[in-house]
C-alpha cells in the first residue's frame, strides 16, 4: 500500500511539472550594481531560445534576481554572466535532487499521517494490528527500542518496548499487560499508555522528568497464544496454550505459575482448571521469559502488571494473608494512585493486599517480583465490576486507559524520587 | 454473625441503582444465611427495599407485544459481543439474562464464589400456546474465585405481569 502511494504521488507530481525533468538545471541568484546591468539581464530574458525562468525578475539594481537555467544553457550563461563582470552565486546545483527529496520527504509525511492517525486506540485489535503499532512507535520516536525478550509456546516473539532516554542500564520499571489473555482492555490500555509516553515526552514535565531518570520497559500482550485464541476460538480463554503431558486439557494459567508460594492455595492442580499451576514453576515460557529477563537486567526497582475486571489496585501477598514488609508504604501509595484514577472519571478501585481484596492466590507475578527484591510491586484490575466483565464495550478503553494511566504515573514518580 | 449449628448469616446495606435509570439509587437491607456444610442449599435472603422502583410497564409492554409478533423465533449469540457490543434490540434480551443468571447465582452461590454473568453464548426464544414468552439461553458465568467461565443451559419464562422465573436450569461441564 505504501509503494502505491509513492508510486499515485510521484505520478501527480511529474503531472504538475508536465513530466518534466529538471537534472542538471541550476537556480542563480544575480546581484546587479546598477541600471546597466539590470538592463543587460533583461536582454537575457527576451532571448527565449533559452528557456530561462525567471524566478524574480530584473526590475531594479537593489533587488536580486532569480533565474532558473536549464542544464544546456547553464555554461553558456554563466559564461556570459562572469564577461560582463555581473556578481552571481548558486543558490541550487542541481534542482531535481531538490525535487526528488521533495517528493520523498512528502510521501514520508503522508504516510506518518496516516500512520499516526490509522491506529485507533479506542478499538480492540489483533495480535498483528497491535505488533505493527509497535514497530510504527519505534519508527517515529528515537527513544523507543523494541525488545523481543522471548517466544511464546506457539513461537510467538514476546515484545517489550524500551523506552530510554539515556545510560545503558538506568533503574527501571516494569509493566505488563494481558497475562490473561480474555482481560482485552489490558491490552488495548498498554497500547494507548505507550503512545501517551511516547508522544510526550518532551512535552509532558513529568512524562520527561520520569524518562530522563529511568527506564521503562513494556510488554503489551505477556500471553499472545492465548490472545490469539481469544480471537480465533475462545473469547473467555484465559491461560497460555501449552499442551500438559497426560492431559486432554490446554493451557496452564501464567499468574499461578510463578515462583512465589508456587503450588499452594488459590491455584489448581488440575490440568483443565482455569487456574492450573501448572506442572512447576516457570514451566510456562511466557512466564520464564519474563523472569529471565528482569534477572539479567538487573536494576528494577518497579514491577507493574494490569488485569481485568473488577476495580482493584492491590500489592502482595497474594500467596500467604500476611502483610509485606513495606505494608504502610505500599498501602499508602496504593491509595494515592487510586485517587489519581478516581480524579478523572470518579471510577472507584479497592486498595489492599491481594488475598485481602481478591482472594488468595499462589505462583503471582507481583509476589515473585517482591520477593526478589522490586519493592514497588503493584497488580491492577481495571474496569469494570461486572456489568460487562471481560466484554467491556470499546468506547471504555480510552477512559480506562485515561485513568489507569493516572494511577501508574502516581507509583512511578514515587518510585522516581 | 455466626449462628450455632445453623450457619452465617450476614447484614447487608446496599444501593440499587437501575442501570437504566442512572444518577438516582434506592437503599436496601438483606440478611443473607450461608447455611453450615451441606453445598446444595442456597442461602436464604431476605430483601427490604425503601423506596420505588421505576415503573418498567410500558417498555415491558413493548417488548412482549414486539417479540409475540415476530413471525420466527428469535435467535441471537454472542450476547455481548467479543467487542463489548449489544445491538439495542437485543438489549432487554439481554437483561433479561442477567435477571435470570441471578437466580442461578443465587441458588448457587456459597461464601467462596462470586459470580458474574460474562456472555449470552446463545439463546433460542420458544413459542408457547399460553402467554408466557419462553427463551432457552446458554449462558457463560464466570465464577472469580476459581476464575472458571461456566456454561449454564437456563431456561426463562417471562411475562409483564409475572415477570421472570426459571422453571430450568443446568450446569454444563467447563471443558
Amino acid at each position: 500500500a505504501n509503494m502505491k502511494l509513492i508510486f499515485i504521488f510521484s505520478a501527480l507530481i511529474g503531472a504538475s511539472l508536465c513530466l518534466e525533468t529538471f537534472v542538471g538545471h541550476q537556480v542563480l541568484r544575480i546581484k546587479t550594481k546598477n541600471e546597466e546591468e539590470v538592463k543587460q539581464l533583461q536582454l537575457l530574458e527576451s532571448l527565449e531560445h533559452l528557456e530561462l525562468d525567471f524566478w524574480i525578475n530584473p526590475s531594479a539594481p537593489a533587488l536580486p534576481v532569480d533565474v532558473r537555467i536549464p542544464a544546456v544553457s547553464v555554461q553558456s550563461v554563466k559564461a556570459f554572466l562572469e564577461s560582463q563582470g555581473i556578481e552571481y552565486s548558486i543558490l541550487i546545483e542541481d534542482l531535481q535532487d531538490v525535487l526528488d527529496k521533495e517528493k520523498q520527504e512528502m510521501a514520508e509525511s503522508a504516510q506518518r499521517q496516516r500512520s499516526s492517525s490509522s491506529f485507533d486506540f479506542g478499538a480492540y485489535h489483533t495480535l498483528d494490528e497491535i505488533n505493527n503499532e509497535l514497530d510504527n512507535l519505534v519508527s517515529f520516536h528515537s527513544f523507543v527500542e523494541k525488545i523481543q525478550i522471548g517466544e511464546s509456546y506457539e513461537k510467538r516473539p514476546m515484545y517489550v518496548l524500551k523506552f530510554s532516554t539515556g545510560r545503558s542500564n538506568r533503574p527501571a520499571i516494569w509493566l505488563d499487560a494481558g497475562i490473561h489473555s480474555r482481560e482485552w482492555v489490558t491490552q488495548a490500555s498498554a497500547l494507548w499508555i505507550a503512545n501517551k509516553i511516547a508522544s510526550d515526552y518532551g512535552t509532558d514535565p513529568s512524562i520527561t522528568s520520569l524518562l530522563d531518570k529511568m527506564d521503562l520497559f513494556l510488554l503489551p500482550v505477556a500471553n499472545p497464544d492465548g490472545f490469539v485464541y481469544t480471537h480465533t476460538s475462545n473469547r473467555m480463554w484465559r491461560k497460555t496454550r501449552s499442551k500438559i503431558p497426560g492431559s486432554i486439557c490446554v493451557g496452564v494459567d501464567p499468574n499461578r505459575n510463578w515462583d512465589a508460594g508456587f503450588g499452594g492455595p488459590g491455584a489448581s492442580n488440575k490440568p483443565c482448571s482455569d487456574s492450573y499451576h501448572g506442572p512447576s514453576a516457570n514451566s510456562e515460557v511466557e512466564v520464564k521469559s519474563v523472569v529471565d529477563f528482569i534477572k539479567n537486567h538487573g536494576n528494577f526497582k518497579a514491577f507493574l502488571t494490569l488485569h481485568s475486571y473488577s476495580q482493584l489496585l492491590m500489592y502482595p501477598y497474594g500467596y500467604k494473608c500476611t502483610r509485606p514488609d513495606d505494608y504502610a508504604e505500599l498501602e499508602s501509595l496504593g491509595r494515592a494512585a487510586a485517587n489519581s484514577i478516581r480524579s478523572l472519571y470518579g471510577t472507584t478501585f479497592q486498595v489492599g493486599t491481594i488475598c485481602k481484596t481478591i482472594y488468595q492466590a499462589s505462583g503471582g507475578s507481583i509476589d515473585w517480583s517482591y520477593d526478589n527484591g522490586i519493592k514497588y510491586s503493584f497488580a491492577f484490575e481495571l474496569r469494570d465490576t461486572g456489568r460487562y466483565g471481560f466484554l467491556l464495550p470499546a468506547n471504555q478503553i480510552i477512559p480506562a486507559a485515561k485513568e489507569t494511566w493516572l494511577g501508574l504515573k502516581k507509583i512511578m514518580e514515587h518510585v522516581r524520587d | 454473625q455466626d449462628i450455632d449449628d445453623v450457619g452465617h448469616k450476614y447484614y447487608l446495606e446496599l444501593e440499587l441503582e437501575d442501570v437504566l435509570d442512572k444518577g438516582r439509587t434506592v437503599h436496601c437491607t438483606a440478611e443473607v444465611l450461608y447455611p453450615l456444610g451441606s453445598k446444595s442449599s442456597a442461602p436464604d435472603v431476605q430483601v427490604a427495599v425503601q423506596g420505588e422502583l421505576r415503573s418498567t410497564e410500558e417498555a415491558d409492554k413493548e417488548f412482549y407485544n414486539r417479540i409475540r409478533s415476530l413471525e420466527k423465533e428469535l435467535v441471537a449469540e454472542n450476547i455481548p459481543d467479543s467487542h463489548g457490543n449489544v445491538p439495542p434490540e437485543l438489549e432487554p434480551i439481554h437483561l433479561l439474562a442477567w435477571a435470570a443468571s441471578g437466580y442461578v447465582t443465587w441458588q448457587n452461590s456459597t461464601e467462596n464464589t462470586k459470580f458474574h454473568l460474562a456472555q449470552v453464548k446463545h439463546v433460542k426464544q420458544v413459542k408457547r400456546p399460553d402467554e408466557d414468552l419462553q427463551f432457552d439461553y446458554l449462558l457463560l458465568l464466570h465464577e472469580m474465585v476459581s476464575q472458571e467461565v461456566i456454561p449454564w443451559e437456563v431456561t426463562v419464562l417471562w411475562h409483564p405481569r409475572s415477570g421472570a422465573r426459571v422453571p430450568r436450569d443446568r450446569r454444563q461441564p467447563s471443558h
